[in-house]
């Protein structure tokens, strides 16, 4: 009754719930290359852009297609939440061109083009304009692209919806893509609900299916599952009605409880079985169940839940979330299955009563002996493989990038491509340029290093256009002569520049040069645009403009810092991978002291962090050789290893030795752990958990694929190394670990 | 019971005759008219005019840019023809740079700039009055006004605003494609028809601008907002307006606004 109570009263949080998936998130509020983030949007007046483009292959520039980007436009700009005045496109964007000796300032489409001499001159215009070319349109003329700057992240789901109505109502040849990495990672927030929704219940279901081909009866499944679907309730419920966000990696909370949970039912429901024929009656039979287990049971669990709650001193905020919560949802779900399932199990009575005797496997109990009597080859043969795991994890690369957490024929996966195919690229990168005083922007030689250092940057091809302050000095210097190509450059003198800088504001709207320059001339902003939201890709364009500014070095006092998403991913990127594996490594120590201490033995603590290390080597390993990229949903996985290795392990050793202690006979005792109900149970779990998590591999989202086909393995060699390993390894040890 | 209803008829009779509303209903001007009188009072105060101009650009997060100008205006007739001559004083780098608007009514304006850096005049091609002024929230049309004739006009309410009895009147556009707004609403001082406030919804009926006089006072006799502002209120950016010296009827010549003033600004006028 309680326990119903209390689900409802966790429950009752859900409606509050939060979703945050910006990845900037993964830095604290406080992290220096945050604020310097917010700084620069500030300061050149930079709003988180959506990009929608347009793409004809036989070209673009013909007039029913001209007459629907403007169609298209004008209805953009009625959506709520778009900053309709900075939005960018053919329509509304200024242009400024020579036309009959007067400088024109209006948008190259202000009209829709109706002769082909029209439609001709006006390809020739945008093309002709660097701050255009690429940027807006092609340069194959086969597309062209609208920029939408929206409020905040959170709408960009929304308003890419309502984009897409707007594009829909129009028929013809065109297609239109929707990118831009707020929309991915809005979107993945929002696909992240609906695969919520979908994909833990369809786990939980087939979990159940496992169960019910394990133990042949429902009423053994319903227990552990209202077990595992409690705890996950609770927890969410804590986690949500406690105000927290859920982020990406809290999402996952559910999927690492379910499993953590139902191993610990498992253990009991396996040993209820064996001992249930035996027992007067299902009292009895409880009874002694907790009486053997009570130890493993406790300790098992509680080493985990320590392990998570470890994570709390970890420096990344979802990350802290993360742990204590999965701890909170393991110390449930050992309360519950300590009472409410006892209590169910009791509650449920059996029109067949079992009394078929349950021994263990035989299969399991060979493997055992096999184990142990080849134990000093066993050893060898893992030690083997475990140099070559640890070799392909040298062949690691550590990369993310927000937009692969769609699959490959996701829209927005096919959007990002066909974008980047388009124009200079979606990624856009901000490389500030700061000097001490007013104007310092405007000193001739400082022109000329942005002017050099955007040339380098575009002879790398990951950097598709580049666009600065110092193109604006040229492009006025060549209006004014007449569009003379011999007056494309910049001008010499500070006075020149500042005029031309001041003819561009004077012609435009008033903060059209805000984006490449701030209020005071004292920062300018180069946009570099990246045809790929790949962190590694990222990390070698900073590396190359380091390289750049040491052969030349930066004009006399001025300081260079890079930003903008791209920047912010690889910095959290960094974070994840040393944080994620100090966090990680951390709670390995905590569980290896908190094993030495339950078992009472050094070395036996060290044979019980063996499955756990060997299992994440192994699979880290694996994804080396696959040449799988090391993301964040891969460094989350780590931790979960923890969940199950350590289970496995404490199960065996623990039981294990007190067949031990009553027998003395290695053997022996061997042979009644493997071939009884301990290595049965241990083999359930392996089966269950492998088994069960296998929906998430049909996820839309690619985290959730990866975690899938990690649960998998990691039951797998977990379960294999437990079971084939463990033996051995006793067989070789047993001078020092069975005195 | 029947008295007791017929002096309540007879006293809600006399109510309504004395309220304020009804009252000036029968002496109030139409909206036309209104708009039209702040149309002269806010863009054809005198003659001509001669003032320094001191336009602060601000943007969302701080960030502020100064223009510093001599502004000179000459009016053919009221309400028609008028020519504008800038020289600017700041930022620093564009000293001596000059500007003038000759501002047809009825077609484009005609717009020059000479760029003193190269001692070159450009032309600048003015077709569409909605573009920026100087780069400022203040469009061409918001500095030398929007003709009455171009949108319906009619009464919303009236109020006090700023302790001034006001009208509030809404203006749309006849032609739906010669604005960025949909409507806008006007606060006009019923009496010496100064323009307090006025704000403009876009094409999704948002508001998006704002414009306020801040400080209002009569110069020459004439009264004059020597401050305002005008706020963008969706992307945060705004640009306040003072008129540092200002003075009506000065006796400008129509021979100051030519090419040849413009690459040798006439001293007289903008020391």
């Amino acid at each position: 009754m309680l326990t119903v109570i209390l689900t409802v009263a966790f429950a009752l949080a859900f409606p509050k719930i939060k979703i945050d998936t910006d990845p900037e998130n993964m830095l604290r509020e406080d992290e220096p290359i945050r604020e310097f983030h917010r700084n620069v949007k500030r300061d050149f007046g930079i709003e988180e852009l959506i990009v929608l483009g347009v793409v004809r292959e036989d070209g673009i520039f013909q007039k029913d297609s001209l007459e629907k980007i403007r169609r298209i436009t004008d209805q953009v700009l009625t959506i709520e939440g778009v900053i309709a005045d900075d939005v960018v496109s053919l329509t509304v964007t200024n242009n400024v061109v020579a036309r009959d000796g007067a400088l024109h300032v209006r948008p190259p489409m202000l009209f829709v083009p109706e002769t082909p001499e029209e439609v001709e001159r006006l390809r020739k215009e945008v093309l002709d304009n660097p701050l255009f070319r690429d940027r807006l349109v092609s340069s194959d003329g086969r597309g062209a692209v609208i920029y939408i700057p929206i409020e905040s992240k959170e709408i960009a789901h929304e308003v890419g919806e309502k984009i897409e109505a707007i594009y829909q109502k129009e028929q013809g040849p065109e297609k239109y893509y929707v990118g831009g990495l707020p929309v991915a990672e809005d979107t993945f927030g929002y696909e992240m609900f609906v695969q919520m929704a979908i994909l833990a219940p369809l786990t939980g279901l087939l979990l159940m299916v496992v169960l019910f081909a394990i133990f042949r009866r429902v009423s053994l499944v319903i227990p552990p599952m209202l077990v595992a679907m409690l705890s996950v309730i609770w927890t969410m419920g804590a986690l949500i009605g406690s105000g927290f966000t859920v982020h990406i990696m809290s999402s996952m909370i559910p999927v690492f409880l379910m499993p953590i949970a139902i191993c610990e039912t498992v253990h009991i429901l396996s040993d209820f079985h064996e001992k249930l024929p035996t027992s007067p009656g299902r009292r009895e039979a409880l009874l002694g169940v907790f009486d053997e287990l009570l130890k493993p049971l406790f300790f098992a669990p509680i080493t985990t839940a320590i392990g998570f709650a470890d994570l709390a001193l970890a420096d990344i905020p979802p990350v802290r979330v993360f742990g204590l919560f999965i701890a909170f949802g393991i110390v449930v779900a050992w309360l519950l299955s300590m009472t409410f399932l006892p209590a169910a199990m009791m509650l449920i009575r059996e029109r067949k009563p079992i009394t078929r005797k349950e021994t263990g496997s035989r299969i399991l109990a060979k493997l055992g002996q096999l184990s142990l009597g080849k134990s000093m080859s066993v050893t060898v043969a893992a030690a083997v493989l475990l140099a070559v795991a640890v070799y392909g994890i040298s062949l690691l690369v550590v990369n993310d990038n927000p937009v692969k957490w769609f699959k490959e024929q996701h829209p927005i996966r096919v959007a990002d491509r066909e974008l980047n195919k388009l124009i200079g690229g979606t990624y856009i990168s901000y490389l500030v340029l700061e000097g001490e005083t007013e104007d310092d922007i405007k000193r001739p030689e400082v022109m000329g290093y942005i002017e050099g250092l955007q040339r380098y940057l575009e002879g790398d091809p990951l950097v598709g256009k580049t666009t600065s302050v110092a193109d604006v000095a040229k492009r006025i210097n060549y209006v004014l002569h007449d569009e003379d190509k011999k007056y494309e450059v910049l001008p010499e003198d500070k006075n020149t520049i500042g005029q031309y800088l001041f003819l561009f504001q004077m012609s435009s709207a008033p903060d059209e040069l805000d984006n490449l320059a701030d209020y005071s001339f004292k920062k300018a902003n180069i946009w570099v645009q990246l045809k790929s939201g790949d962190n590694r890709d990222m990390t070698s364009v900073v590396k190359s403009v380091e390289d750049y500014v040491k052969a030349r070095p930066l004009p006399e006092g001025l300081k260079m810092q890079w930003s903008g998403l791209p920047y912010l991913n690889i910095t959290w990127q960094g974070l994840m991978v040393t944080g994620m594996l100090k966090a990680t490594v951390g709670t390995w120590w905590v569980v290896f002291a908190l094993m030495i201490l339950q078992f009472r033995s050094f070395w036996w603590g060290t044979v019980g962090m063996l499955p756990l290390a060997f299992s994440v080597i192994f699979i880290y390993g694996l994804i080396g050789f696959m040449g799988k990229e090391y993301d964040m949903p891969i460094a989350v996985c780590s931790t979960l290893a923890l969940g199950l290795g350590d289970d496995f392990a404490i199960h065996f050793i623990e039981r294990f030795r007190h067949r031990f202690r009553e027998t003395r006979d290695l053997s022996q005792a061997m042979h009644s752990t493997m071939g009884g109900e301990p290595a049965l149970a241990i083999f359930r779990n392996a089966l269950v958990i492998g088994l069960g998590f296998t929906p998430l591999v049909l996820a839309t989202l690619t985290p959730y694929v990866t975690v899938g086909l990690f649960f998998g393995s990691l039951a797998f060699f977990a379960g294999v190394v437990t079971l084939a390993f463990l033996p051995a390894l006793i067989g070789t040890f047993r001078k020092v670990l069975l005195k | 019971m029947r008295r007791f209803l017929i002096l309540i008829f007879v006293l809600l009779t006399v109510a309504v005759l004395l309220s304020p509303a009804s009252a000036s209903a029968q002496e109030r001007p139409s909206a036309e008219a209104v708009v039209a009188a702040a149309y002269r009072v806010s863009h054809y105060s005198g003659n001509d005019m001669r003032a320094r101009v001191l336009m602060r650009l601000i943007s969302k997060g701080g960030g502020e840019r100064i223009r510093e100008m001599i502004m000179l205006r000459l009016d053919r007739e009221d309400g028609g023809e008028q020519k504008y001559f800038l020289y600017f004083l700041q930022p620093g780098d564009v000293r001596d740079m000059t500007f003038m608007v000759w501002k047809h009514p009825q077609r484009d304006d005609e717009r020059w700039l000479f760029i003193p850096a190269i001692k070159l005049v450009r032309r600048i091609a003015a077709n569409d009055k909605r573009s920026s002024f100087v780069g400022s929230d203040f469009s061409y049309e918001d500095v030398s006004g929007r003709e009455v004739e171009e949108d319906d006009h009619t009464f919303v309410r009236e109020e006090t605003r700023n302790g001034r009895p006001v009208f509030v009147i809404r203006s749309v556009p006849k032609d739906d494609k010669s604005s960025d707004f949909s409507y806008r609403l006007a606060w006009i001082d019923k009496e010496n028809s100064v323009l307090w406030q006025e704000e403009y919804y876009d094409k999704r009926s948002q508001l998006y601008r704002v414009f306020t006089a801040d400080e209002v006072k009569q110069v020459e006799g004439q009264w004059t907002a020597v401050k305002r502002t005008m706020k963008n209120v969706q992307n945060g950016h705004r640009t306040e307006v003072t008129f540092v010296e200002m003075d009506y009827n000065v006796g400008l010549d129509d021979s100051l606004f030519s090419e040849r003033y413009l690459q040798n600004p006439p001293a007289r006028w903008i020391r």
